[in-house]
This record gives C-alpha cells, structure tokens and sequence, in this order.
C-alpha cells in the first residue's frame, strides 16, 4: 500500500495483501476477537493518548461554534486594529498573538487564527470522515465479492483495484475539481465543493480497503464456519452478511482508521493548491497557502494550520497503529 | 500593465501629446543623474549611470510571456522587452520620466511622412541593418511582419490595430492566402527595398504609433514558423536567442550583426552580454532573489508583493533600493447589471455606500499600496478631477444608514443575496472579496465568493457576458490600468458599450448612450482642455450611475538590485527601460 | 520468464489507455454536465478578441465537434503512429509517440515534458536516496535494539514524520534555512551541469531533505516491522545455527527479505514522484513535472494534462515491474520457489 502522491501518512505497514490471519485465529479460542483487542488496547497508553485526542479534536470540530462563541471571536470577523496599517503585518509580536486571540491573527485582515483553526478541523474531519465511509463502503462491498466467489470476478475486480491503485491521484482530483460546474444537482457552493472532494477522495482511494478485505474474505471462505454454514445449505448472501462480514469488521475499523489520516492530509493538500472548500470558510490546508505569501515577514502565521493537521494526523495515525496492534500484535 | 489595454487606434495620436504634468517637479525633463542609493532615485532619473560592458542581466517572471512572436504579444512588459531582439519602425525613447513618452524613429530614418490627408504613410528604412544572420533587413520583411500578425486564427494575442486601420480589402494575412509573395496585400507598398508605405482605411494622424507596435519589426517569410516563431525570432536587436525553453527559461546573447551606428535615436544601451530570463518563478521566490542581489529584475513590472513591500519600506537599507510610482491603475469592482438586484440603480448604490473603503485599501496593502479611489479615472491622468459623490474620503468605512435608505429605494430593505467573483491567483482581489463581503453583510447583502483562474477571468469567466449573467456574478472584482496616460486610453475599454463583446470583455457592463455620446465627442474635440473636461464628465456620469465601486489608486513599489546600472523608470511602460540596464560585476 | 514480462507489458499498455480514457472523460463530459458545449469549450483556447465564429472555427480545428471516441482515436494514432499539425506556415510532423500540442500555447508537448523531466528526475532521484539510506537504516537498527530508547525515539520521529503534510515542513524549512540562516537558495533550480554540481545540489538540498524525511519517517517503520517478522523465521534460525556472524545474518538473510515489500513500495512512490512531485514542486516553485502538471490544469489545457498523466502512469507501470523483476534477486523465498 502507498501513498498517493506526497500526502503521505499511508498506513504503510500493510502490505498489500495483507491478511490478519494472527487475529482470528486467536478469536476461536474462547474469548472473543473484541475483548482480547480491547484489554491490548487499554495497555498501550501511546494509542490511549491518541485516542483521547482524536475524541477532543472530534469534539471541537462538532462543537467549533460554540467554542467560538465563549472563548474566541467569529472565524471570518475582521479585526483591522490588530495588523499594521502600511505593512499589513500583526501589531502584537509574534503573529499577533495576545490575551485576546491566542494563536494570534491572519496579516492583512486581523482575523482570529484560534477561531480558524477550531473551525477548520470541522471541514477537515467532515472531508475524511465522508470520504472514508465512502470508500470503505466501496472497498467492502468490492473487496468481499472479489474475495468470496473468486475465478473470473476476482480477476476483473483485482485489475480494477491495479488500474486504481496506477492512477496519479491528486492529478486526477484537481482535473476533477477544475472541470467541474458551478452547479451539480442542485448543490452549489460550499456543500458542491464538499461534496466533490468527499467523491474524489473517497472513490479513488477504495482499493486500499479494497485489496485487504478481499484478502481476508479470501481467507475466511477456506475455513470451517463458512464452510458448515454453506453445507448447511446457507445461501451466499446470508453466509456474507452472517458469517463473514462480522469477522471483516475489525481490519476495516482499523484501516478505516488509519484511512482518515490520510485523507485529511489529502483534503489538505487540495486546498492548499486552490481547490478547496471556497473562502472565506477556515481550512487548515486554505490557511498554509495563505501562510506561504507571508513566511518570511509573518512566519507565526504558519503554526497553527500547520500544527493542527500534523497534530490530528498523528492522533489518528497513533489511535489507528495501537487498534492494528491491538488486533494484531505480530506487528510490534 | 499586465493585460494591455485595447485602446482603440485613435487614441494613440492624440494621448502622448496629452501627458504634460503628471508628477510636474523639477526633475520631471528627466535629466537628473544620481549614484547614491536613495529612495526614488530610479524616478524621473537615471539611477546609477554607466557605459560599462558585461555581464549577464538576470530577469524572471511570475508568469509567462503571452508569446515572445511580436507579432503576437500584448503585455505591456513584453513590447519594453521585445526591443532588445527585435526593432520596429519606431520606438519609445528610452529616457527617465516623461521624456519616454518621445516617439523616435528605430528601423525607420525618421517618423513617417503622411499624405495631406494622413491616409498614407511612408516610412524608409536606414541603410546597414541586419538580421543576426546577416542578411540585410528588407521593407518587404517589414511588410510581411505585418501581413502575418493581421491572422488572428493564428497569431491570437497581439493587438488589432492593423485589421482596423489598414485598407485591407479582405486580405487575411499569408497564412490564409497562401501567396508568398502578397501580391493580394495591397494596403502596404514596398517600391524599393528600403521603402514601405501604408495605405489607411481612414485617415490617422498618430499612424506612428501603430509603426512603434511589436508587429512591425521584420520576420523574412522564409523563416516564418507560423506559431512556432517565437521558439526563435530572427533578432534585429542587439540580442538574439541563444537558447528558448518555452515555459521555463530563455537566454539572449549579443548579436553581432547590430551595429549601433545604424541606432542613433533610441537610447539602447546594450550593455550585458547575456540576458536570462526565467519563467514561472513564484513571485515571492523573485522578490526574495532581488532583496538577495540574486536576480537584478522582476521582468512584470508589476512591482513586489504587498508583503514585501512592507519589510521593503520598514528598512532604511532597503528602502534605499527601491523605486514607488503611483500608476495609471485603478483597483475596482464592476457591477453586472444584468444580475438582479443590481439592475436597480439604488441597490448598487447601497453596495457604495456599505463598503468599507479603508478595508478595500487595505485589500492591497494599506497606504503603501495606494490611496482609496473615490471615481473612476486614476489621479495620474490629465484632466483628472476627483468626484467624491458618495463620500468616500469623509466616511472610510463606509455609511451604513445611507446604505440602509438606498435599499429601502431599492425595494430590499431586508438586503439580498449575490456573489463576489475575483481571480483565485491575487492574494489582494480575494482580501477584497473577504472585506466585501464583511461589510455588504452589515447591511444584510449577503454574498457567496467565486474564485476563477485569472487567465481566463475576462474571457470566460467575469469578462464572459453569458457566463456572468447564468452564474449571477453581481459584483466582480478586476483593476484597470491605461496603456498610455490618456483619458481615452483608460476609460473607452472600461466605459465604451460598443466595445462590449460576448467574450473577453474589460467593460464588463456599462451600457450608458451618454458616455458613449461624450466619448465621441472627446475624440472630435481637439483643444486639450477642453477634450480633458470631457473626460472628467465621461466619469462623473460612470459615478453617478454607479456602475463600478472604484477601490484603490494603485501605486507600485521597483526593487532596484545594487549592482543594477542606468535604471530608471520609462513613463511609456511604467516600469524600468529593459534596453538601458547594465550590472556590475 | 518472458511470458510473464510480455503478459505485464500488455497489461500496461491496456491500463494506459484506461488512464488516458479517464482524463478524456473527465476533460470533455464533466464540463457537458454543467452545459458547456464545444464552443465553450474552445472559448479558452482562442484569442482575446475572438469572435463566436473564430471561436466556432477553433472549436472545430481542435477537433471540440467530433464524438468524444473520434477524439480519443486521433490522440492514441497520435501515440502510435505520430500526427501532423498545422502551424500557419506549414504543416509540421510530430513523430510517435505524439503527445500532441498544448491547445493554449501551440508547444508540443512531448519536449516539453522531457525538458522538465531532469528537475523531476534530479528531485525523485535525491531525495529517494536519501529516505532509502536513512528510512532502512533507522528501521533495522529499530528493529535490532528494538525497545531501546533508540527504537522509540526514532519509531517517534518516524510517525512524527508521516504525520506532517510537506506544505508545512518545507514551508518551514524555507523559512529557517532559506530565508533566515540564507544557507540555501531560496527556490528555483539549477541545471546540473559540470561547472557546477554544486549550485544543483545547493538548490535541491531542501526539497530533498523535506521530501525525503516524509518518506523517510515511513520506510523506518516498514523496515523495522519487516525485520522483526523475519528475524523470527525460519531460515534465520537456520542460517544462526549454522554458525553464521550476526551481521552477516542480519544484513544478508534479514534485510534481504524484509526489504521485499518496502521494494514494492519503493516501486510505487518513486513512480508517482516521478510523475511529477506536485507539492513539492510548488512549494520549492521547481519547474519540474508537477509544476508543469498544475500549469496545465489551471489551463484546462488536455494535451498537457493528457501528458502528465501517460507519463505519470508509466514511471508507476515501469516502476512495478520492475520491482517484480528485482524481487527474485532480493528475496531468496521467491528465488527458490
């Protein structure tokens, strides 16, 4: 597995075909699959922490108004007593940043980088969060009949994922993006433009989910419950549903997690090249573009933007790693 | 001056003529020389002056050339350019100051000799010029340089002048003809090797300015290339290509078939023996490279970002090194008519009202951008008169009640809904949008931002009447700047409702049989003062009918590197002469 | 052997075209979808003054008009077979492989794209290098003190590593390296050329660094999860009870297979870095692929984009076999099967 292009932060220890055979094996042994990764999980205090703050950034972002509202000042309010007159730049030194806005302001407009921030983590989750579900759903659905009937399905369904997996995704979602409509089904906007981006990354990014549930669907079909159940005359979607898909939910809850990193890195990176959610709406990828007209006169402007991401890609990314351990510790 | 206005021909002859006084000190002949760095000291005079030879002159651009063909290119940094490899028939002096403004003859011995009745034009070529092959320059190659630039099929960027004034009777340049030999152009003669002679369609007593134009200077038909010229134009100028990697960098070097005896009257210096010129660098990149003595010239012109120009005036040392010039340009925002609510005069005038002026200024970098526009015409034009109607000046953050009353007349006393278009590139035109945005919001006009690539921004996005109109672009944000410091030069492409196209428009929607009425009469009125009151009117009654929300009175801040000689700002491009520049080791 | 290449190939070739078709797709029927028809289309390849019927006239000599597989026909005969194109004085062939010519500025693609290569190709090539030595250097020496304060300091920084979007970090190192120390350059590149390997290795040394470090931060972690598997195996038993020194168990038996998978993935990144390494490249503003790519877009310009885009899938395709090919000779379980 690998990154598209240079947003990485790809769950790169999978490789691809990877299978957690170690995982369910262990779950025939008496206990069962999710209390065994539970008591790992409570021991890794690293994937706790990161736990922790993924359920507080998760918090900010749904409650980002609110917080706004008690502690900040409105995310677009301009605030021209805070910048420089003739050079733009912020009064307060460093980057503007007193009792009043605490991670300071933008150049130019004086607008409060805390209130941007906060509110930018809700367009960068709600991006992720879509998009994975989306190519999660995509990627089960695809993964599991590729895996259960095999022969000529899985042969096309795999070539699939190849062609997918060769294309030069961030190309392919500015092109998207640039040739598309003001106005697509009666979405325009900012929910046109979320809703693009949530397809673009969501359905390009399937195969990844793709090639490990097919993997082990794969394996689970050569063994014994699926096969009782389909001697027992269990029709194929009811052994799907019944048998495999509980045994699949765990390795697609763990890459579904290690999936939304990636994506808000994605998410990021197209709106730092221009074709984001529209402004003036806060995102941390929009912001960094901003940041780079002003590095050098302005380098605080940076760190906020800058740091929210990378603080919430490695919550997700620690989260993620301790839940894979978690389920299987052969990796560690 | 990045996209050149189209000033229609006419105005050409009489705008120069019209320049006196804009910055009207004592240096202002232009004939002040100074080494000592100091603020300004590239303005109205040479700044450090020197014969000295050598080098290479470094130059880079945030963008690209819309084409280095002249008879394809239309910026205005490319025609101050293009005269090192190429010589047209006549020239702008390259002098400080207003003296630029001088029209000089360059591959012709003097200016044109018109009939009585100014229809047509004789112009004789100099002995002893060459094409850096050697071969001796012909008036025919004059001719078909032309000829080729009249094939906008081919050739798309370059002005229209020629298909508008020459006698043409059909003739749609060689590419289409297919006639080596022209005989089917008649509008221009070539009795003689050395003689050209343009017939009009219409008399023109400034044809010379059309002789200066890029697309006069000579291409032999045997080495036309169609599109493919500009990959390596046959030089006349004291440089020629040594190497062209389209898109990213191009290097010229001495061409030694020029000889400057056969340039007297044109003030090219010639003094690198390289020049390189990088594209699409970012332009903090070039400005940081100038501060760094990296790179000697930001080709564009267009002065350095908003934010550099900050840390630039904060510093005494490197203020020293720098340049400010106020400019014929204009930053605004144009109305849509045809986007209800605004097809309401009092709901554009709520938009006056409700905007906050010192934000749009501080838009564009507070007062070292600029200063806050209260009318169309930019102060540097003669005849400005300021035109103050809605208060701009005593109320900087706008009038909220007016604003309030106007909607009322408007019959939206609870505001409406529109959007803001501005070009995605310019940090400056979004800050706009964003402060719009603010403050139209006061008074209930809510709004969405549109952002679209500039490229394409007046031809099919803003500047597009169809697409504007579907897309409901209320309020577009765009900035005007006059290729030559006339009242007709800056307001026909803005004003005029006849030069209104469905496509790449710079009007995007004055429609006013008043202005256009006003407008003709100006070009038939031959006293000065009295054509420069009519332009004073022509904007009284854009401002009066509220079709456009001026912003800022742009100025521009030169960073002149220290090891840069004979620099100084030509007022015929608004920028550094590029033919005078020498560095230092 | 030769089967299996020839087999490849062919689906290489068949996964190009799929590419290609897609860019069509997106190019020409998105747009329709919002109600733009093929003057629209041709609006912005036209000049400033262009009327609707000049307009009209370049809709139809770009070939706007015709159906969509009319089209995509005449751009793979272009591939296959070169095409000939029209420049106002004559009519010029482009030899196969014709990428055509960009519909804004008239160049041919094709030299374009190799003019831009070398920056791409120095920039990939750098910083690959770099992330290689030091990504499966960290991860082995992780993975041998695995648990030392070692291990979970550079297992910290390596998932500190891929959690930072290169945007961020290279901005930053601009403003610390470039800007306020000035030990390098500040953007753009050199050319590589003998007189002065110095000045290319001084303008690339950031964007390598960065880049590198991203990249670096993950193969540390493949590496060292790859090591501890294989240690455990069986033939490392083996080879240990055989008398064999530990480092030359470690580095020939070891690494050699767990270096497999971090091959392909190799394969894969430097594939699409090679592609055009869009971030970086705009960032550091180097004029390589990835600039030219945003270019392009910005443009809608198809030719060029088509281009990218064929380039880019084939440094992934190539890339990928050959990995596959490499994969015998670095991994003795496949060797032997």
């Amino acid at each position: 597995m690998t990154a598209p292009l240079e947003t990485t932060g790809k769950t790169a220890e999978a490789p691809p075909e990877v299978t957690l055979q170690g995982a369910s094996k262990k779950a025939i042994e008496g206990r069962s699959l999710g209390q065994i990764a539970w008591m790992r999980l409570k021991r890794d205090k690293v994937a706790l922490v990161g736990g922790a703050v993924v359920v507080f950034l998760i918090l900010v972002a749904v409650f980002a108004p609110l917080i706004v509202k008690l502690l900040a000042h409105p995310p677009n309010e301009f605030h021209y007593d805070q910048v420089n007159e003739a050079t733009s730049l912020p009064i307060h030194k460093p980057g503007g940043i007193s009792g009043d806005f605490w991670f300071g302001v933008e150049p130019v407009n004086g607008r409060d980088l805390f209130s941007r921030t906060v509110y930018g983590a809700q367009v960068s989750l709600l991006i992720a969060f879509l998009a994975t579900l989306l190519s999660v759903v995509i990627g089960t659905v695809m993964g599991v009949i590729a895996g259960y009937f095999g022969g000529w399905v899985d042969a096309v369904i795999s070539r699939l994922m190849d062609i997918f997996l060769a294309f030069p995704l961030l190309l392919f979602a500015l092109a998207l993006v640039g040739a598309m409509p003001d106005e697509v089904a009666g979405l325009r906007g900012y929910w046109l433009r979320v809703a693009i981006i949530v397809f673009v990354i969501g359905f390009f990014n399937w195969p990844y989910i793709g090639r490990i549930v097919r993997g082990q669907t794969l394996s689970l079909r050569e063994r014994e419950f699926v096969d009782a159940a389909r001697s027992l005359g269990g029709r194929s979607p009811y052994i799907l549903a019944k048998e495999l898909l509980p045994n699949l939910a765990a390795p697609i809850l763990v890459y579904s997690t290690l999936l939304i990193p990636t994506n808000i890195l994605f998410e990021a990176a197209l709106s730092f090249l221009g074709v984001g959610v529209p402004a003036p709406t806060a995102t941390w990828g929009g912001m960094l573009s901003d940041a780079t007209h002003w590095y050098k006169v302005d380098p605080w402007f940076m760190f906020p933007p800058g740091l929210a991401i990378f603080i919430t890609v490695l919550a997700f990314n620690l989260f993620g790693d301790g839940l894979r351990d978690a389920i299987d510790p052969r990796g560690r | 001056m990045r996209v050149t206005a189209i000033a229609a021909g006419v105005a050409l002859a009489i705008s120069l003529s019209a320049c006196g006084g804009s910055s009207g000190d004592g240096d202002s002949d232009g004939g002040g020389e100074n080494s000592t760095p100091e603020f300004n000291a590239g303005v109205n005079k040479v700044y450090n002056p020197s014969d000295t030879k050598g080098g290479t002159l470094k130059m880079a651009n945030d963008a690209d050339f819309d084409s280095l063909d002249p008879g394809d290119t239309y910026y205005g940094y490319s025609w101050n350019f293009i005269r090192n490899y190429t010589r047209s028939l006549v020239t702008f002096k390259s002098a400080p100051g207003e003296k630029s403004n001088e029209l000089v003859p360059d591959l012709a011995e003097s200016l044109g000799e018109a009939s009585p009745d100014a229809k047509t034009w004789t112009y004789k070529l100099r002995e002893g010029i060459k094409y850096e092959d050697g071969t001796p320059v012909k008036s025919e190659d004059v001719k078909y340089a032309v000829a080729r630039s009249l094939d906008k099929d081919i050739l798309v960027n370059g002005p229209t002048y020629f298909n508008d004034f020459l006698d043409l009777k059909g003739y749609a340049g060689p590419y289409k003809d297919k006639d080596p030999t022209m005989k089917n152009f008649k509008a221009i003669e070539t009795p003689d090797d050395r003689t050209i002679i343009f017939h009009l369609i219409k008399p023109f007593s400034g044809f010379d300015y059309l002789a200066m134009l890029p697309a006069t200077a000579p291409v032999p038909a045997a080495k036309d290339t169609g599109t493919k010229y500009k990959e390596h134009v046959l030089s006349t100028g004291p440089y020629m290509f040594a190497s062209n990697e389209l898109e990213k960098r191009f290097t010229l070097t001495r061409n030694k078939y020029y000889d400057p005896k056969t340039d007297p009257d044109t003030g090219r210096k010639a003094l690198p023996d390289e020049i390189t010129v990088d594209l699409n660098v970012n332009q903090e990149d070039i400005d940081q490279r100038l501060q760094a003595g990296d790179l000697d010239v930001a080709i564009s012109g267009l002065g350095v970002l908003a934010e550099t120009r900050a840390t630039i005036l904060q510093d005494p040392d490197q203020k020293k090194f720098s340049d400010t010039a106020d400019q014929a340009r204009l930053w605004f925002t144009s109305f849509d008519n045809s986007v209800k609510p605004f097809d309401n005069i009092h709901c554009r005038k709520a938009v006056m009202y409700a905007t906050d002026h010192e934000g749009y200024l501080r838009a564009y970098g507070g007062s070292s951008g600029g200063k806050i526009a209260t009318n169309l015409m930019p102060p540097l034009i003669p005849g400005y008169k300021k035109i103050d109607l809605y208060e701009f000046e005593s109320k900087p953050n706008g009038d909220i009640d007016k604003a309030k009353d106007e909607l009322k007349q408007c019959g939206q006393p609870d505001g409406f809904t529109t959007n803001i278009s501005y070009r995605a590139e310019r940090a400056a035109e979004k800050a706009t949008a964003e402060t719009l945005q603010q403050s139209l919001d006061k008074v209930g006009i809510k709004t969405e931002l549109k952002a679209y690539p500039q490229d394409d921004y007046g031809k099919i996005y803003a500047g597009n009447v169809a697409f504007s109109t579907k897309n409901q672009l209320g309020l577009r944000v765009y900035g005007w700047g006059a290729d030559w410091n006339d009242g007709f030069g800056f307001l026909s492409q803005i004003v005029d409702s006849r030069v209104i196209r469905p496509a790449g428009n710079t009007n995007f929607n004055v429609k006013d049989p008043e202005i256009d009425a006003l407008l003709d009469k100006a070009l038939s009125t031959l006293d000065t003062k009295e054509r420069e009151g009519l332009w004073a009117d022509i904007d009284q009654k854009v401002m009066e009918g509220a079709y456009y929300l001026p912003g800022v009175d742009a100025k521009q801040l030169l960073y002149r590197p220290e090891r840069l000689t004979n620099v100084f700002i030509t007022n015929a491009y608004n920028m550094y002469d590029y033919t005078t520049l020498g560095v230092q080791k | 052997m030769i089967v299996y290449i020839i087999r490849r190939l062919i689906a290489a070739v068949l996964l190009l075209f799929v590419v290609t078709a897609v860019v069509f797709v997106i190019f020409f029927e998105v747009p329709r979808l919002g109600g733009q028809t093929a003057d629209d289309l041709a609006s912005r390849y036209v000049g400033k003054t262009a009327g609707p019927e000049q307009t009209h006239l370049a809709a139809e000599r770009l070939g706007f008009t015709d159906p969509l597989y009319e089209q995509y026909g005449r751009f793979v005969k272009g591939l296959v077979a070169g095409a000939d194109y029209d420049t106002g004085t004559s009519v010029e062939h482009c030899p196969a492989p014709c990428l055509g010519y960009s519909f804004k500025t008239q160049n041919a693609v094709l030299p374009d794209l190799l003019d831009r290569l070398p920056v791409t190709l120095s920039l990939a090539a750098g910083a690959a290098v770099l992330w290689l030595l030091g990504g499966v250097a960290t991860g082995v020496l992780s993975a041998l003190k695995r648990g030392s304060v070692f291990d979970r300091g550079a297992m910290g920084i390596a998932l500190a590593g891929v959690s930072l979007p290169i945007f961020f970090t290279g901005l930053l190192a601009l403003s610390i390296f470039s800007y306020n120390l000035k030990w390098t350059p500040p953007g753009g590149t050199n050319p590589l050329d003998q007189d002065n390997p110095w000045d290319w290795a001084a303008s690339l040394i950031l964007p390598w660094i960065t880049l590198a470090f991203l990249y670096a931060a993950q193969y540390a972690r493949l590496t060292r999860a790859g090591m501890l598997e294989t240690m455990q195996e069986d033939f490392i038993r083996t080879a240990r009870a055989k008398g064999l020194r530990e480092r030359s168990v470690v580095i020939k038996h070891g690494l050699r297979s767990a270096l497999t998978p971090i091959l392909t993935i190799f394969g894969l990144d430097l594939g699409l870095l090679l592609g055009g390494a869009i971030l970086t490249e705009t960032t550091f503003s180097l004029p390589g692929i990835g600039q030219y790519a945003v270019i392009a877009l910005r443009n809608q310009d198809l030719p060029k984009v088509l281009g990218v885009t064929l380039i880019g899938a084939v440094f992934i395709i190539l890339a990928n076999l050959i990995v596959d090919l490499l994969y015998a000779v670095v991994d003795p379980r496949v060797r032997t099967s």
